[in-house]
């Protein structure tokens, strides 16, 4: 039985308010300061790698898009009724069929839409949570780090597989009390998992995509295995961060990943650039089909990495971020086989 | 002219023992924790609360070792030196975790603890061998005796007169009026006898007793084994006390004489062995500092406390070594400060209570420092006796905790049973830290002492998982990197 009583003991004093006495001195006495603007304070917060952020359009461009958008749903609207009344016109009947599937339509058209709103808000949600994240770290404030955890457990909250991790997150973040600890906390139970499983599956692309290329008669084929082998490990790694994008969220996705990695192609080409140039030339003298086996899958790996920054929603800090030169021993034991596609 | 602490013959005894550490530790390297803080500052509840958390591997999700889940298990292990207590962590715990949980009684003894990890190293050539092994060596003892580590360098002079300095001053007028009589009595120029030195002595020690029973003085009043004994009572390096500097020539046989000679017998037989064996020789150190007591009790607690950390501290050898000179001289390269009993406060308060520990430390942390040390300060709760809450007052929402105060404790009046469970606002901390050092600032805070938290939680193996703030940061400090 919890009785709790609540009293104030001494009242609460504002110690500068306390401290300090009143007092006045002439005006000469005074060195008049200007107030300075804080050098610091427009300073960004330094996140812990340089990430693109999407770009939104600016007025001029949404003025285009919007006044253009607006004359294409007049046209359809005008050319919809036009169908309507023509219907209508040939026979009673056949004008409520079509005023029927123009009414399923747009039902069809709008739920469609409201579920590619709903996730690109998720994709942004996820990059918004990581970029908090990262200022988290450096400002190590326990209230934010728990709207973080909040909004992670919300994120994950259907989903069975981290049921275990969620609950542990949830009991232990009530008992760290510096924001830093807590996301890095939350990142090493929530995360962890993830990571694994994101870094299989694009072991397992990668290593298609080398068989692909092997085998593939003519580059075209190999070329348009590689798009859509990315395209779908870009999706199905999103998914597995819990951002479950659709067709737009898909292409914002690809944005994304592109940007990443125009941004880090470069650290991650240079974090295996002798392995590569070893491994490279071993298997071009071998076959020169291996060779390009091997950097094509190479590439799709340094895409699977892409996306991972790109969809997770916590920064890598606690745990390490998967490098290039992690998947080349998948690649290298091309004949342990393709792994099943996931 | 201060004296070094230790004379030659303990420099070549620590330099030895050193080395021999050095020849067992590469087999298994030892890591030596010292746990410094006055009397009631939570060595022992700290101590205890390490070995339960690293034991059970229960809540240490800011320990990396721990969170990576590379440590695989500590156990307790024999603590090499057989003369010595082992460290009631058994005790302990079941005060603590029993059905009516109450704090452990305060430390009378010296006693020890090895506790051994495994873990795997993250570093590419320790991880070939499997799991590796630290032993981690921790000593308890009476935070009272550490008081007397300054004394090394003071001579019988020096500590006289820095000690009949703080009896005669206007604050401990009450405690010190029988000894100063006593004193006053006496000339100590004159032949000493037994009985005269004895009276003198028990007048000394009672005055030190009530001093330390006001509560006001912080504990800064040596020679700590007058308060804590041991197996020393009554023997005459424990029987002297301060007398006022000589102008004239002091012969021998005078209680002068006698009175400086059993001093620094004390010095021989009691401070310098403590000192040799157990704060020579350290790797890392936490100093726990109970910043809200001093706080309670007003300004001049606080400056007390400042000077009694600052003398301490002085007497650790700190500084950056290379692996060479580890094999013959141990110094400590990590210091954290630790604000202990953080729970007393809400989180949000966390962290003025860092900003005033930080100024109760200054001095020290800027030697340690200058030493080559890395030093660092928090607040934890070693175990956490409180929740958190908010209560409204007036309009005015307050940040409060919950727990249970200790039989006894009473504010505004009220005495509590230790039963009843009441949310507690203790008051702002000053917003700056050097308001607490300046005389004649009223208290405008009161922490309360609160009860052991009653067990809720338990892991998956039913072991009882002890509450606590930021113990697990301070475990990262301490002993993360040697766990690599």
């Amino acid at each position: 039985m919890r009785e709790p009583i609540a009293r104030s003991t001494s009242r609460p004093v504002e110690p500068e308010e306390v401290f300090r006495e009143p007092r006045a001195v002439p005006p000469t006495a005074v060195q008049r300061v200007e107030p300075e603007a804080d050098a610091f304070a427009d300073l960004p917060v330094l996140t812990l790698e340089p990430e693109p952020r999407f770009k939104r359009a600016k007025w001029l461009g949404r003025l285009l898009w919007g006044a253009m958008g607006l004359i294409a749903s007049l046209a359809l609207g005008l050319a919809a009724d036009s169908l309507i009344r023509e219907l209508y016109r040939r026979a009673e009947w056949l004008g409520w069929v079509g005023l029927g599937a123009l009414a399923l339509f747009v039902l069809a058209a709008l739920a469609l839409a409201i579920r590619e709103a709903w996730a690109l808000r998720r994709l942004h949600g996820l990059e918004h949570l990581r970029h908090a994240a990262a200022q988290v770290l450096v400002s190590d404030q326990p209230d934010p780090a728990r709207a973080i955890v909040q909004q992670l457990s919300a994120v994950y909250a259907g989903r069975a597989d981290m049921a275990r991790a969620r609950t542990v997150l949830d009991a232990d973040a009530a008992t760290l009390f510096d924001g830093a600890d807590i996301v890095r906390h939350a990142e090493r139970t929530l995360m962890l998992d993830l990571d694994a499983r994101a870094k299989a599956l694009t072991a397992a692309s990668a290593r298609r995509v080398a068989v692909v290329t092997a085998v593939s008669p003519r580059a075209l084929i190999d070329m348009g295995y590689v798009i859509f082998e990315s395209l779908r490990l870009g999706g199905t790694i999103a998914q597995l961060y819990g951002a479950r994008p659709g067709f737009f969220g898909s292409l914002r996705l690809v944005g994304a990943i592109l940007a990443h990695l125009a941004v880090t192609g470069g650290i991650l080409l240079t974090d295996g650039f002798v392995e590569q140039l070893v491994g490279q030339g071993a298997a071009a003298r071998i076959s020169a089909r291996l060779g390009e086996g091997f950097v094509n899958g190479l590439m799709t790996a340094r895409v699977g990495i892409a996306a991972m920054r790109a969809v997770r929603p916590l920064p890598f800090a606690a745990l390490q971020q998967p490098m290039v030169r992690d998947f080349i021993p998948e690649l290298v034991n091309l004949t342990k086989g393709t792994g099943s596609p996931s | 002219m201060a004296q070094p602490p230790t004379i030659a013959v303990d420099e070549l005894g620590i330099a030895l023992a050193n080395l021999r550490d050095a020849a067992s530790g590469t087999v298994t390297p030892t890591l030596r924790l010292g746990v410094t803080g006055l009397s009631r500052a939570g060595k022992t509840i700290f101590i205890t609360a390490l070995i339960h958390n690293l034991l059970t591997g229960a809540r240490l999700p800011g320990f990396t070792p721990a969170a990576d889940g590379r440590l695989v298990g500590a156990e307790i292990a024999q603590y090499p030196d057989k003369a010595m207590p082992r460290f009631a962590y058994e005790q302990h715990l079941a005060a603590l975790t029993g059905h009516q949980p109450v704090w452990p009684d305060s430390t009378r003894r010296i006693s020890q603890l090895r506790v051994t990890l495994k873990y795997q190293s993250t570093r590419f050539l320790k991880s070939l061998g499997g799991l590796s092994t630290l032993h981690l060596d921790i000593v308890d003892y009476p935070g009272e005796w550490l008081l007397d580590l300054p004394l090394l360098s003071l001579s019988f002079a020096e500590w006289s007169a820095d000690a009949l300095e703080r009896a005669r001053r206007p604050a401990s007028t009450r405690e010190a009026e029988a000894f100063l009589a006593a004193l006053d009595a006496l000339d100590p120029l004159r032949a000493a006898t037994d009985t005269g030195a004895e009276l003198l002595a028990n007048g000394f020690t009672q005055y030190l007793r009530l001093s330390r029973e006001d509560g006001r003085a912080l504990s800064s009043l040596p020679p700590g084994r007058f308060l804590m004994p041991g197996d020393l009572e009554g023997t005459p390096a424990l029987t002297f006390a301060p007398l006022p500097a000589q102008t004239q020539q002091v012969r021998r046989g005078t209680l002068y004489a006698l009175m400086e000679e059993r001093y620094e017998a004390y010095k021989r037989i009691v401070v310098r062995p403590f000192f040799r064996n157990h704060f020579a020789r350290l790797d890392r150190q936490i100093v726990l500092v109970d910043a809200l007591r001093a706080l309670n009790a007003g300004p001049e607690a606080v400056a007390d406390l400042e000077t009694a950390l600052t003398g301490i501290l002085a007497c650790y050898r700190q500084g950056d070594g290379n692996p060479w000179t580890r094999l013959v001289s141990r110094r400590i390269d990590r210091i954290l400060f630790a604000a202990t009993k953080a729970d007393h406060v809400h989180h949000t308060s966390h962290d003025r209570l860092e900003a005033i520990l930080k100024r109760i430390v200054a001095d020290a942390s800027r030697r340690a420092k200058f030493a080559g040390a890395e030093t660092r300060s928090l607040a934890l709760a070693s175990v956490r006796a409180t929740t958190e809450g908010t209560l409204e007052e007036a309009g005015e929402t307050l940040p409060c905790i919950i727990g249970k105060p200790l039989a006894g404790e009473t504010i505004g009046g009220k005495i509590y049973d230790g039963v009843e469970e009441i949310a507690l606002f203790p008051g702002d901390l000053p917003a700056n830290p050097d308001t607490v050092l300046e005389p004649g600032n009223p208290v405008r805070i009161n922490f309360l002492r609160f009860t052991p938290p009653d067990v809720t939680t338990r892991t998956s193996d039913g072991v009882a998982v002890l509450p606590h703030i930021r113990l697990d940061r301070a475990l990262e400090y301490l002993i993360g990197d040697w766990l690599r």
